[in-house]
C-alpha cells in the first residue's frame, strides 16, 4: 500500500458547528452518496456544569473529489443521553453503514466514573432521513462489557460481507493504576463480533485478533477495515499507554494488518505505506483512520497532532 | 392468599461486637442454601462509611441451626467475593448475592456497583463459582455476565437465580431512568427476567414482568419466585422514587403469580406481609427470601432502614 497525502481537509475552527462546538473534528467516518460525500465527526462542547468535555457528532459534505466543503451540519446529528446514560457524556466516535432505506450508527457512548475517568459502550441509532438525524434503537447500549472484556468497549466499526454483518471494535483490557505523574490509563485491544442482523452480536470474547508490537501495554484503536480484491485490509492506530499525549515517541500511530479470511490477521505496519509527515500538521500524531472507495479510488481520513483538535486530513492510495 | 406469622429478628449485625470491619453495618437481601447440618444465609453488609459518607458494600453469611433458625452458630470470616479490580463493574461493591447449587457445584450471581460522576452509582451482573463448599467464591472474569442493553441501560441489581424445568432463570431489575428529587439523583428501576440453558449466555425476555402499582416511577426490587400448590409465586419489594427513606413512601412487599413464569398476574392483597405497628420492621418491610425447610415454608425479609439493623424471619401459615 502507498499513500499520497492531501493534507489537511478540514479544520473545524474554520467553521460554525452546531452544539456549541468549537474545536476538535476527531474520527471521521464517511457515507459515499451520489453527488456529495457526508464526512461525520466528532467535535467538543464544554459543560457547563464543570468545564469538562462533551463530545458531539457533526457532519460536513465534501464533493465527490474532496475539492470544496458544501455544507456543514447546522442542527444536532445525535443528542447525548439522559442522566446516567452509556452516552450522556459524549459521543466519540460514530460509525455509519448506510443501506437500501436507512443509515445504521454505531455510536461510542461515553460516561464519566470516579475512580477512573470513563466509560464507553456501542450504542446503535437509525436514520431515515438520509443521516441527517439518529434515533436510537434505546437509552442503553446493544453491544458492552462481558465477562472478560470488562470496560471500555467502543470503537465500533462495522461491515456487511456475505450477508454477515461484521464489527471490529475495541475492549479494555486493564486500568494501570495512577501515579505521581498521570491518573490511571487504560489500554484497550481490537476485537471482533459478528452478527446476522446488525442489532444481536456474538463477540469472539476477548480473543485479540492483532498482535501488539509495542508489548502488553500497547493501546489499539480504531479499527477500519476495506476488502480490495480478495484481500481485506485494516488500518488501525496504536500507542503506548502513558505519556503519550505530549510525547510523540509515544502517542499514535498508524497501524497495519490484513487477512484473506476475517479471522486471521497479519500485523505489517512496515506495508502501511503511510508515516508521520516530517512537519506540519500530521508530524506528531496520526490517529483515527477511516478508509472507504469513491468510484475507482480509495481513500484514507485521519487525524493529525493532539487528536484531531485541528481537524482532519486525507490521503489517496497510488494505483498500481 | 399467604399469609405469614412473623417469628422476629435473626441477625442485626449492632449486635455483635466481634464482627470484621468490613461487617459492621447492614445485613440486607439475604439468601438462603440448605446444607446439611445447617442454613447458610447469605447477605451484604458494609464498613463504617468513608469520610465522605460513601460506602463499599462486601457479602457474607451466617449459618443457623436447622431446629431453631434463631441460632447462629457461625457468621463468615472473610468477604465471600473480592472486589473488583480498577475500573471495573465491581469495584466498590457486591450487593446483593444470589446463591444456588445444582449438581455439586455452587454458583453466586452478584450485583457489582462502580461509581460515577453525574449519577452516584451503576450496577451490573457478576458470577462466580465456589470451590470450598460455599465459603468464598472465585469470579469467572472481571466483567459482569449481564450488561446493559437498548431497553436495560443501567443498574442491573437484584439477580435471584433460580432452576426450573432444566432451564435457569434469572430474576432482576433493571434501571429505567434517573430522576431528580429534591436536588438528588434517584433511579426508577423495574423487574426483569432472562432465560438461560447453561446460566453463562442469557436471553433477556427484555420486558417489565410486574406493572406498577402505586406510581409510574415506582421502583421495584427483589424479585423472588418459588413453585407451591400449582404454581409459581413471586414476591418482591416496592416503593416510591422519591422521599422513600421513611416510612409513608418507603418499601412493602408485594406478590404476583404465574402459571408460565413469564406471564405474572400482580396482586399486592395476597402477600400476606406488612409492616409491624412497632419494632424493627415498623416502618418497612424489604427484599423477601422465600426457602423451604423440613416442609415449612420460611421468608426472610428486611425490616426499616432496607436491613440496616437485619433481618427476620417469617413462617407461612397452613390452612
Amino acid at each position: 500500500m502507498i499513500w499520497r497525502k492531501k493534507g489537511l481537509i478540514f479544520n473545524p475552527s474554520h467553521y460554525k458547528l452546531p452544539n456549541n462546538c468549537k474545536e476538535f473534528a476527531q474520527s471521521p467516518q464517511v457515507i459515499v452518496f451520489s453527488d456529495f460525500i457526508r464526512v461525520y465527526f466528532s467535535t467538543r462542547a464544554t459543560d457547563p456544569s464543570n468545564g469538562k468535555y462533551l463530545s458531539y457528532v457533526a457532519f460536513v459534505d465534501f464533493d465527490l473529489r474532496f475539492e470544496k466543503v458544501l455544507n456543514v451540519s447546522s442542527n444536532t446529528v445525535i443528542p447525548l443521553g439522559n442522566l446516567g446514560c452509556f452516552d450522556e457524556h459524549g459521543i466519540f466516535p460514530m460509525n455509519v453503514l448506510k443501506e437500501d432505506n436507512r443509515i445504521l450508527a454505531y455510536t461510542c457512548g461515553w460516561s464519566r466514573r470516579v475512580s477512573v475517568s470513563v466509560e464507553t459502550s456501542t450504542g446503535l441509532a437509525i436514520s431515515n432521513d438520509n443521516g441527517l438525524t439518529f434515533q436510537k434503537v434505546g437509552t442503553g447500549p446493544i453491544f458492552s462489557s462481558s465477562l472478560n472484556e470488562p470496560f471500555l468497549v467502543g470503537d465500533s466499526f462495522v461491515r456487511n460481507y456475505d450477508d454477515i454483518y461484521h464489527m471490529w471494535y475495541i475492549y479494555g483490557s486493564t486500568w494501570l493504576n495512577e501515579t505521581s505523574k498521570e491518573p490511571p490509563a487504560r489500554i484497550y485491544k481490537i476485537g471482533h463480533a459478528i452478527s446476522i442482523d446488525g442489532y444481536s452480536w456474538k463477540k469472539q470474547e476477548s480473543v485479540q485478533i492483532i498482535p501488539d508490537k509495542l508489548g502488553i501495554d500497547e493501546c489499539q484503536a480504531l479499527p477500519t477495515v476495506i476488502k480490495i480484491g480478495d484481500t481485506y485490509h485494516m488500518y488501525f492506530c496504536y500507542r503506548q499507554a502513558t505519556d503519550f499525549r505530549n510525547n510523540p515517541n509515544r502517542g499514535y500511530k498508524l497501524g497495519y494488518a490484513y487477512s484473506k479470511n476475517l479471522q486471521d490477521w497479519v500485523r505489517d505496519d512496515a506495508n502501511a505505506g503511510i508515516d508521520n509527515s516530517e512537519s506540519g500538521w500530521d508530524a506528531e500524531m496520526m490517529c483515527y483512520p477511516h478508509i472507504f472507495s469513491v468510484e475507482d479510488d480509495i481513500y484514507l481520513l485521519y487525524n493529525g497532532n493532539e487528536f484531531g483538535r485541528h481537524g482532519f486530513g486525507l490521503a489517496i492510495l497510488e494505483k498500481n | 392468599m399467604f399469609k405469614w406469622k412473623k417469628l422476629g429478628r435473626v441477625f442485626n449485625p449492632v449486635d455483635f461486637k466481634n464482627t470484621p470491619e468490613w461487617m459492621k453495618e447492614f445485613a440486607q437481601a439475604p439468601s438462603t442454601l440448605e446444607f446439611k447440618d445447617f442454613i447458610r444465609v447469605y447477605f451484604s453488609c458494609r464498613p463504617k462509611a468513608d469520610k465522605n459518607g460513601q460506602y463499599v458494600s462486601y457479602s457474607a453469611f451466617v449459618d443457623l441451626k436447622k431446629n431453631n433458625l434463631f441460632d447462629i452458630i457461625r457468621i463468615s470470616q472473610n468477604p465471600i467475593l473480592n472486589l473488583g479490580k480498577l475500573g471495573t463493574f465491581d469495584e466498590f461493591g457486591t450487593y446483593p448475592v444470589s446463591v444456588i447449587q445444582e449438581d455439586k457445584q455452587i454458583r453466586c450471581y452478584y450485583a457489582g456497583w462502580t461509581r460515577c460522576e453525574s449519577v452516584p452509582f451503576n450496577v451490573a451482573i457478576g458470577f462466580g463459582i465456589s470451590t470450598d463448599g460455599g465459603t468464598t467464591f472465585q469470579k469467572q472474569g472481571d466483567g459482569p455476565i449481564l450488561s446493559y442493553s437498548p431497553n436495560e441501560p443501567f443498574i442491573l441489581s437484584g439477580p435471584k437465580i433460580r432452576r426450573f424445568n432444566d432451564k435457569w432463570y434469572l430474576w432482576y431489575i433493571a434501571g429505567r431512568k434517573w430522576i431528580t428529587a429534591n436536588g438528588n439523583p434517584e433511579p426508577v428501576y423495574k423487574i426483569r427476567m432472562a432465560i438461560s440453558k447453561d446460566g453463562l449466555n442469557w436471553e433477556k425476555l427484555d420486558k417489565d414482568i410486574i406493572e406498577n402499582r402505586i406510581e409510574e416511577n415506582e421502583a421495584q426490587a427483589s424479585p423472588d419466585v418459588f413453585f407451591y400448590e400449582g404454581k409459581y409465586h413471586m414476591l418482591f419489594c416496592y416503593r416510591y422514587s422519591s422521599e422513600f427513606r421513611g416510612k409513608e413512601r418507603g418499601y412493602r412487599i408485594g406478590y404476583a403469580s404465574s402459571i408460565d413464569l413469564i406471564n405474572w398476574e400482580r396482586d399486592d392483597s395476597k402477600a400476606g406481609i406488612d409492616i409491624s405497628e412497632e419494632g424493627w420492621d415498623s416502618e418497612m418491610v424489604a427484599y423477601p427470601h422465600v426457602f423451604k425447610l423440613d416442609n415449612k415454608i420460611y421468608m426472610m425479609y428486611l425490616g426499616n432502614q432496607v436491613g440496616r439493623y437485619g433481618f427476620g424471619l417469617a413462617e407461612l401459615e397452613t390452612k
